[in-house]
């Protein structure tokens, strides 16, 4: 059974395939929850089978549940939320990423934190140590508000993590978050005035991804430019310059978690635009750790097309040919079965997509 | 004791129940023994800090009020979403 955890501007939806079933893409929508209410980000931990996302209520708020069976009862965690004392309050749920320990769960909000649950999601505590960094007065928001978005475990050691922030860079713990340092070197924020881009402390880090096969390779779309770390995050270097991409603008990236020399972002035109470039609907593949790009378009819309994918809403299945699924504000989900070779329409009438996920 | 009048929506955190008698003297401490009296209302009503959600409004006795509003034995609060955009 392959399943799909698509999160909208007007609910959770799960979608699923029965082995073999074929006709359009096979996927149907199984389940819906949390109807009128946006949900921002939805997983499953792979290890517990526990189902959990990030609920935003107009007018309640941001709220993390958890359930084992989608179609079933949600109970809402303890948290995340600030200890009293900051006088802080979390706005968005951003990104939920299970750990490497026994039930340890990540999760990055907005204002830029981040939260740890050794209860496999049902309590979240704040990771004090980074929200204490000195640097954190220099980050400022981007577009979608002061969000820590991404979060890479290291495999097999549960000490190592990556995360990184818009507009704050990239932050490296090798001691279960009790220290933090940035990894920003070889990053360049064009968007900044030439004589102010050596000393900010604002990178504006879309999405990272860690390949876990070789987990010192991480990859990056950045506010303008596309970056590979050989380094665990230590510095970057540019793939995104003269490498076959339309535009290195985007906010989509996903990984094939087999092989640390492959990754694919869907480039949108500009920080000014955020659409498709030309109306065509591509996503880009590098087999050599960004060393090219070709253009992955079967299937896909190639005439005025002007779709916005947001940072959450692309994903892979890990499995062998690797499956590919996004989403969009339009309300389509696409997929493919072969690594990007040809796609589908896998449902074409949903809300605004946020996010995207394999369970 | 006041009455806290609650909105449908968030009647599902305190047990279904639309009106519950609790103590306090003011609004910001009827709405803390609210949440103690049901855990899973905490961060609905206000946030971590003891804010009021931006989209959430208290009424007494037919006008807008804030959590600082002196609430009397037989008052009334109720506590509803408030209409925002279009």
């Amino acid at each position: 059974m392959s399943e799909l955890l698509v999160g909208t501007r007007k609910g959770l939806f799960v979608l699923r395939k029965p082995p073999g079933r074929g006709g359009k893409g096979g996927f149907g929508i199984a389940v819906r929850a949390f109807p009128g209410e946006v949900v921002e980000f939805a997983t499953r931990d792979k290890r517990s089978g526990r189902y959990l996302a990030g609920v935003t209520h107009g007018q309640f708020g941001p709220h993390l549940f958890y359930a084992e069976d989608p179609a079933g009862a949600w109970q809402q965690a303890e948290g995340p939320a600030f200890p009293a004392s900051l006088n802080a309050a979390v706005e968005r749920i951003w990104v939920i990423e299970p750990g490497v320990a026994d039930g340890e769960l990540w999760c990055g909000v907005a204002p830029a934190a981040l939260f740890r649950s050794g209860d496999g999601g049902k309590t979240w505590a704040l990771v004090q140590a980074l929200w204490d960094v000195p640097e954190r007065a220099q980050w400022n928001p981007g577009a979608g508000g002061m969000c820590l978005n991404s979060i890479c475990p290291w495999p097999g050691d549960r000490n190592r993590l990556a995360v990184s922030i818009s507009a704050g860079g990239v932050w490296l713990t090798d001691d279960g978050g009790k220290s933090w340092r940035r990894g920003v070197k070889g990053l360049v924020p064009r968007y900044l005035p030439q004589e102010a881009r050596h000393d900010t402390h604002a990178h504006c880090v879309h999405h990272i991804e860690r390949a876990p096969q070789q987990p010192a390779t991480l990859y990056m779309q950045f506010h303008g430019g596309v970056y590979r770390s050989d380094d665990a995050g230590e510095s970057w270097i540019d793939i995104g310059t003269d490498s076959g991409l339309p535009s290195d603008f985007g906010f989509p990236l996903a990984i094939d978690v087999n092989d640390p020399n492959r990754a694919f972002v869907i480039p949108l035109s500009s920080d000014m635009d955020r659409v498709t470039p030309g109306g065509k609907v591509r996503v880009y593949e590098t087999r050599d750790r960004g060393g090219s790009w070709r253009a992955l378009e079967e299937g896909l819309p190639q005439s005025q097309a002007y779709l916005t994918v947001l940072r959450q809403a692309f994903c892979s299945d890990g499995a062998s040919p690797l499956g590919l699924y996004f989403g969009v504000q339009t309300g389509e989900l696409f997929g493919s079965a072969d690594g990007g070779l040809s796609w589908r329409t896998i449902a074409s009438r949903l809300p605004p997509v946020v996010s995207m996920r394999c369970a | 004791m006041p009455r806290v009048i609650l909105t449908g929506s968030i009647r599902q955190h305190v047990g279904g129940l639309g009106a519950i008698d609790v103590g306090g003297d003011t609004a910001a401490a009827v709405v803390r023994a609210l949440e103690t009296a049901y855990p899973p209302l905490r961060g609905w009503v206000v946030d971590e800090r003891g804010t009021l959600r931006r989209h959430v409004k208290l009424f007494l006795h037919g006008s807008a009020v804030g959590l600082d509003a002196a609430l009397g034995h037989d008052d009334e609060l109720h506590i509803v979403a408030a209409i925002s955009g279009g």
